[in-house]
């Protein structure tokens, strides 16, 4: 909060968002969902240019979708951009995983967490 | 030898035919309600011998006699009752499977061989109250480790475990604690999961501690969490944790780990299914 130079210039939003984005609180539901919404207009932007990796491929991703991304920050904890990011790739890898196994005749099987055996 | 034989033979004739003829008046008794123009009169009593009359007079008309004696004994209530009965039987048979099932899983658990999950604890709830494994005996508890922090499992979770909960409350009142633990005891006190868990159902009971409090209690659930090392005051971080919802019962034994690949209304019936078949002493408020 020293970054920001005081907090005399901030209404209580802005100290509000600013802590949300730095990590000292934790988000309420609607904060949580407005995150969410930015993460998702930002990955169908990423989406609609062939970027998987933003982290990776960061300049290309910032200047297809610059503006998502500034939305996705700053409606973001700064910790969740990053997970965000890499679960969408963890995500992509698994689809395509699964396209692949399908195509190879694979079937889909429920796992159970259950720890004895059922039927 | 053969002396004792030669006098036994007259009455062995004697019961052989007795037993016939008692078999005889048997059959023909049965036969006469069905056929009573085949019955024998002779072994008939006065009463037996007016039952055809009295049954031909059940029919009104010459075509009713013609169809019963068409249909034979398969009359529309016969099929019915049949059908009745089957079904309640399979019905019967289904649940009674079921409850088996739910029954192998709970014992399972309880005996040698069984994981060891739960246990003793202290910890504190979301109001600053001490809260023990004392506290969650007498009704079953529904556990769940996560941290307010969490970007989208946690919450999606405990929107399901609300859902859930409110299910088997509406069966079941007051049979189901939801517990929610925090894995991230530095940053999680009572007043953060006070605000947060208020957004989720006001019935959910926070418990939060010491780091090495956090740390036995998810060790005593076999719960994984990593929070990263070295982390500077003030520094945001995620906290790696399993993610299963934990049924124990109301002796604080593990019951069931449910997971995500259960829909809440699924949980729900499961849950509600161990329930059922609990026969120890329940608290009631």
């Amino acid at each position: 909060m020293g970054l920001f130079g005081g907090l005399f210039g901030q209404t209580e939003e802005d100290k509000r968002a600013t802590e949300v984005r730095a990590g000292v609180v934790a988000p309420t539901r609607s904060e949580r969902q407005r995150c969410w919404e930015a993460r998702d207009s930002y990955f169908a932007c990423l989406d609609a240019n062939n970027i998987v990796d933003a982290l990776k491929d960061d300049k290309q991703a910032a200047k297809a979708c610059g503006k998502q991304s500034v939305q996705f920050e700053k409606d973001c904890a700064q910790q969740w951009v990053t997970y965000f990011k890499k679960w969408r790739v963890q995500e992509l890898q698994k689809k395509a995983r699964i396209k692949e196994l399908e195509a190879q005749g694979a079937i889909k099987m429920d796992v159970s967490s259950q720890f004895t055996e059922r039927r | 030898m053969p002396q004792p034989v030669a006098p036994m033979r007259p009455i062995i004739n004697a019961l052989s035919r007795a037993s016939t003829r008692k078999c005889a008046r048997l059959m023909s008794t049965a036969r006469s309600s069905q056929h009573p123009r085949r019955s024998l009169p002779q072994y008939l009593s006065k009463a037996q011998a007016h039952q055809p009359l009295i049954q031909r007079r059940t029919f009104k008309t010459v075509e009713e006699a013609k169809s019963r004696y068409r249909s034979g004994p398969f009359s529309w209530k016969a099929g019915i009752l049949f059908v009745l009965t089957g079904g309640g039987l399979l019905y019967y048979f289904e649940r009674e499977k079921e409850r088996m099932q739910a029954k192998r899983i709970a014992d399972s658990q309880k005996g040698v061989g069984a994981p060891k999950v739960g246990g003793p604890f202290q910890l504190i709830d979301q109001d600053g109250k001490t809260v023990t494994e004392q506290d969650l005996r007498g009704r079953y508890s529904l556990v769940y480790f996560g941290f307010t922090h969490c970007p989208d499992i946690c919450p999606e979770e405990l929107d399901k475990m609300a859902r859930m909960f409110d299910v088997v409350q509406a069966e079941q009142p007051d049979g189901l604690l939801p517990v929610f633990v925090t894995c991230d005891p530095v940053r999680d006190g009572p007043k953060e999961l006070k605000e947060y868990l208020a957004e989720f159902h006001p019935s959910f009971v926070g418990l939060t501690g010491t780091y090495d409090q956090i740390k036995a209690m998810c060790k005593a659930y076999r719960v994984y969490f990593s929070t990263p090392s070295q982390v500077k005051p003030g520094q945001d971080y995620l906290v790696d944790h399993s993610i299963y919802f934990y049924l124990m019962d109301p002796e604080g034994d593990f019951v069931e780990a449910l997971g995500r690949q259960h829909s809440p209304d699924q949980a729900a019936q499961i849950i509600l299914g161990h329930m059922k078949e609990w026969k120890g002493p329940l608290k009631k408020n």
